[in-house]
This record gives structure tokens, C-alpha cells and sequence, in this order.
């Protein structure tokens, strides 16, 4: 039926109690960075075929922000962490 | 009740009305407190019970998860503001305690077909070997955000927004409606 997104802090629940806001962006060019590196990092979006990484917002229940790597032709989701570990691997 | 007047009105007309000695009954909870309890990075759910045991044991209460560091303190006696702002200033440091009696309301679900009729809301599995006495969980019926709680064997308690308890006291009683 609906497919099932395992969050990290309330296990499997449905895609319903969540809202996605999209794409994982990669790390804030530089203030001083080129036009073109700017348009990119702003309104270009990989879109791509498999893997993909997003940010998803349990909204109907822990409220906690999540990263969630799901593939785009499969919907599968292989792994679900919560937003706020990405700071500490200094990504994002 | 609390001791001033926003809270001394129950959120429903008829609060009686409920299927009393069916297999599913339905009942407001009219009394008691509903804490929000907010933690830093480092507290958790045992430092949470052990401050609320030494501060003010006399409420007594459930503590329920409701998010990482982040608690519904939920108990059955009436709480006044000043015993209220004692509490949140002893509990201070760790942990904020909002007050949301007036916010979120308590219902309880009970009967053998409580399950079934929870079902028909939620996705989260309440069979008794899954879902222990005391556990609760954040999810929606429908649309519409609870907490649920498994209180006793064949009863559950939901936690909702004041200005969404009467949609779902609506919705449940659809639910509940082929048992009637």
C-alpha cells in the first residue's frame, strides 16, 4: 500500500506523516563566488536516476528533520539518519 | 480544574456521550495536567523521571516520549500556577516545562475493539505483543496528529490539540460506529 520510511527515533511509518522538502543541497559557495557558481548551488537540481539524497520533515510525528537516501526508481529507502548528525560530519 | 478560567471548560458538549458497555467506549478525560517537557542535548528520559521524582513526587504522572529530548508529563491531579512555576524554576538548567493543559486534551479509548477501531486512523501496529502497557507514539488518525498511549490492556489514551479533539472525537465515533 504506502510505502514505509524507517525514522530513526519512531521506526517504520508511513510516507504520509511526512513532508519532503527535496534535494540535499551541496555546501554554500563562498560570498565572493562566480555568478555562475551561484546559479548553480540556487535553481540547478540533479534530478538523477537511482541513489538520491533528500531532506524529509516528520511532521506527523517526532517533528525531527531527516536525511533520507532513497532511490528514485525503486523508492527504496536504504538510509534514513537524523538531519542534525550531518553537522557534526561536516557536511551540508 | 486549574485555578483560572481559560481552562475550566471541557472541550465537549457531551461528554458522556459514549457507547458505555459495548465493545468500545469512548470518554474524555476532564482532569489532570499535560507538561511539555523540553531537554538539552545531554538529558534523557531518566534524568527527566529522576528531577520529576525529587521535585515534585506528589504528582506522580507519566512521563511520554514524544520526539528526541522532548516529553509529554502527563498525571491525573490539578496543578495550580503557583505550584506550576515552582516546578519550572526548580526544573530549570536541563529542562523547560511548558503547561498545555489548556492545549491538549485527553481521550480515552477503550474496549476489546479498540484496536480495530484505531486501525482504521493509524498505521502504528497497537497488537499487544508489539505495543507494551505504557508505550506511546506520536502519529496521526487520519489527519490529525495524536499521541497514542496503551494505558491497560484493552484501553488507549490519545493526546490531541485542543482545536482538533473535536474532528477527532467526530471521526473516531465513525470509526467506532459499527460496534454500536
Amino acid at each position: 500500500m504506502s510505502s514505509l520510511v524507517k525514522c530513526p527515533h519512531c521506526g517504520l511509518r508511513p510516507k504520509e506523516e511526512f513532508t519532503v522538502r527535496g534535494e540535499v543541497a551541496t555546501p554554500r559557495p563562498d560570498a565572493g563566488a562566480e555568478e555562475a557558481v551561484w546559479f548553480d548551488h540556487v535553481y540547478l537540481r540533479d534530478n538523477p536516476r537511482g541513489e538520491h539524497r533528500e531532506y524529509w520533515h516528520h511532521s506527523g510525528g517526532c517533528r525531527r528533520w531527516l536525511v533520507l537516501t532513497r532511490n528514485t526508481l525503486t523508492h527504496e529507502t536504504s538510509e534514513v539518519v537524523d538531519a542534525s548528525t550531518l553537522k557534526t560530519g561536516g557536511a551540508a | 480544574m486549574r485555578d483560572y478560567p481559560l481552562n475550566n471548560r471541557c472541550a465537549f458538549p457531551h461528554p458522556d456521550a459514549s457507547g458505555a458497555g459495548a465493545s468500545i467506549n469512548l470518554v474524555p478525560v476532564k482532569d489532570g495536567f499535560v507538561f511539555h517537557v523540553l531537554g538539552d542535548a545531554k538529558t534523557d528520559e531518566e534524568a527527566l523521571k529522576q528531577a520529576i521524582a525529587k521535585i515534585a513526587p506528589e504528582l506522580g504522572g507519566d512521563v511520554r516520549k514524544a520526539s528526541p529530548g522532548q516529553w509529554f508529563w502527563v498525571g491525573s491531579v490539578d496543578v495550580s500556577d503557583g505550584r506550576l512555576a515552582e516546578i519550572q524554576a526548580a526544573l530549570s538548567g536541563q529542562f523547560a516545562l511548558v503547561d498545555q493543559t489548556h492545549g491538549r486534551l485527553r481521550i480515552v479509548l477503550s474496549g476489546t475493539s479498540s484496536r480495530t477501531v484505531l486501525a482504521k486512523g493509524t498505521m502504528v501496529d497497537l497488537s499487544a505483543d508489539q505495543y507494551a502497557i505504557g508505550q506511546s507514539a506520536m502519529t496521526q488518525i487520519g489527519h490529525i496528529g495524536a499521541m497514542i498511549t496503551r494505558i491497560e490492556d484493552d484501553s488507549f489514551e490519545l493526546i490531541v490539540l485542543r482545536s482538533f479533539a473535536g474532528s477527532l472525537w467526530d471521526e473516531l465515533q465513525h470509526m467506532a460506529a459499527e460496534f454500536h
